[in-house]
């Protein structure tokens, strides 16, 4: 065993506890362990009011359920701006493409009258 | 007498010393086996409070379970077992690293045999900053002296991974201890 080892098992070694450590220990095992509530008890319990989860609960919520329609709202319409936008750039698009077209007739036509 | 889990538990101490294979009295086994498991709380935690809060919740879940203790060496292991998961499951639960104050240090009371008392010290804190699974396998090899192969048993593990934890945490402490405390001969 090296030194180190040694000198672990002197710094480790077993420590009595606090005076008294059995007397309280004995103390609380003497203190009968009051019965495990049933499920129902339990439940009541939650639902009984006013009960500070339930207040803490019904405030996070009404802050929430607004802010979730607002946020949903929001979203809708950049969704609806963004489809608009996209039709108005095929809609400018495709009037070019005629333009073009109509100017190109206009010059063929404009030739064909000057070589008459 | 009192009657915990379907069996009847002496509570109060024994007249007379249990027979060899008997299973003693509960007082007598707190009284018994109380340095073991205040001591492998206050080595993991390094907190007198939580040591002793944890140690009484040992005895209180041993005295629940009593009837579940089949001889006096299963009770020492059951004890160990109980107290080993409790300590990492208290470390898991609170994200509880040990706050080193000296002030919680406890005064050598013990006798020094003559090692310096500093040194065994700085070991003990080195130790309480060892990672929940390899501390404890340290504490259970040199507080409580079991091989590896009793430690495996002890914390659910493989041999060869409480054999790692050892080797490993022997180096780190070898080399944390050198830096800490400067060269001396380890």
């Amino acid at each position: 065993m090296s030194h180190l080892e040694d000198e672990l098992k002197t710094a480790l070694r077993r420590m009595e506890p606090p005076a008294g450590f059995a007397e309280r220990v004995l103390e609380r095992a003497k203190t009968p362990a009051l019965p495990e509530p049933a499920w129902w008890e339990s439940l009541a319990v939650l639902l009984r009011p006013p009960r500070l989860q339930w207040v803490a609960l019904s405030v996070v919520m009404s802050l929430m359920i607004p802010a979730a329609g607002v946020y949903r709202r929001e979203r809708q319409e950049r969704v609806e701006g963004e489809r608009a936008k996209q039709q108005l750039m095929i809609a400018v698009r495709v009037a070019g493409n005629k333009l073009h077209r109509v100017q190109q007739k206009v010059l063929e036509m404009g030739r064909m009258d000057t070589r008459i | 007498m009192s009657v915990a889990g379907g069996t009847a538990i002496r509570i109060e101490e024994d007249p007379e010393p249990a027979a060899q294979g008997e299973i003693p009295a509960f007082a007598d086994i707190v009284r018994g086996h109380q340095a073991m498991v205040f001591g492998l709380a206050y080595h993991f935690l390094h907190d007198r409070g939580l040591a002793e809060e944890l140690a009484q919740e040992v005895f209180l879940e041993l005295f629940r379970q009593f009837d579940r203790i089949e001889s006096p060496a299963h009770l020492v292991f059951w004890l160990r077992k109980v107290a080993s998961r409790r300590c990492i499951d208290q470390i898991r639960r609170r994200s509880f690293w040990p706050k080193l104050r000296l002030d919680e240090v406890p005064e050598p009371a013990m006798k020094t045999d003559g090692r310096d008392p500093m040194l065994s010290r700085a070991l003990a804190r080195l130790v309480a900053s060892l990672p929940e699974k390899p501390r404890m396998v340290v504490i259970l090899r040199y507080q409580e002296d079991l091989a590896p192969a009793e430690i495996a048993q002890v914390l659910d593990m493989p041999v060869a991974t409480v054999k790692s934890h050892l080797q490993r945490s022997l180096d780190m402490l070898r080399d944390k201890l050198a830096r800490t405390v400067g060269e001396i001969a380890i």
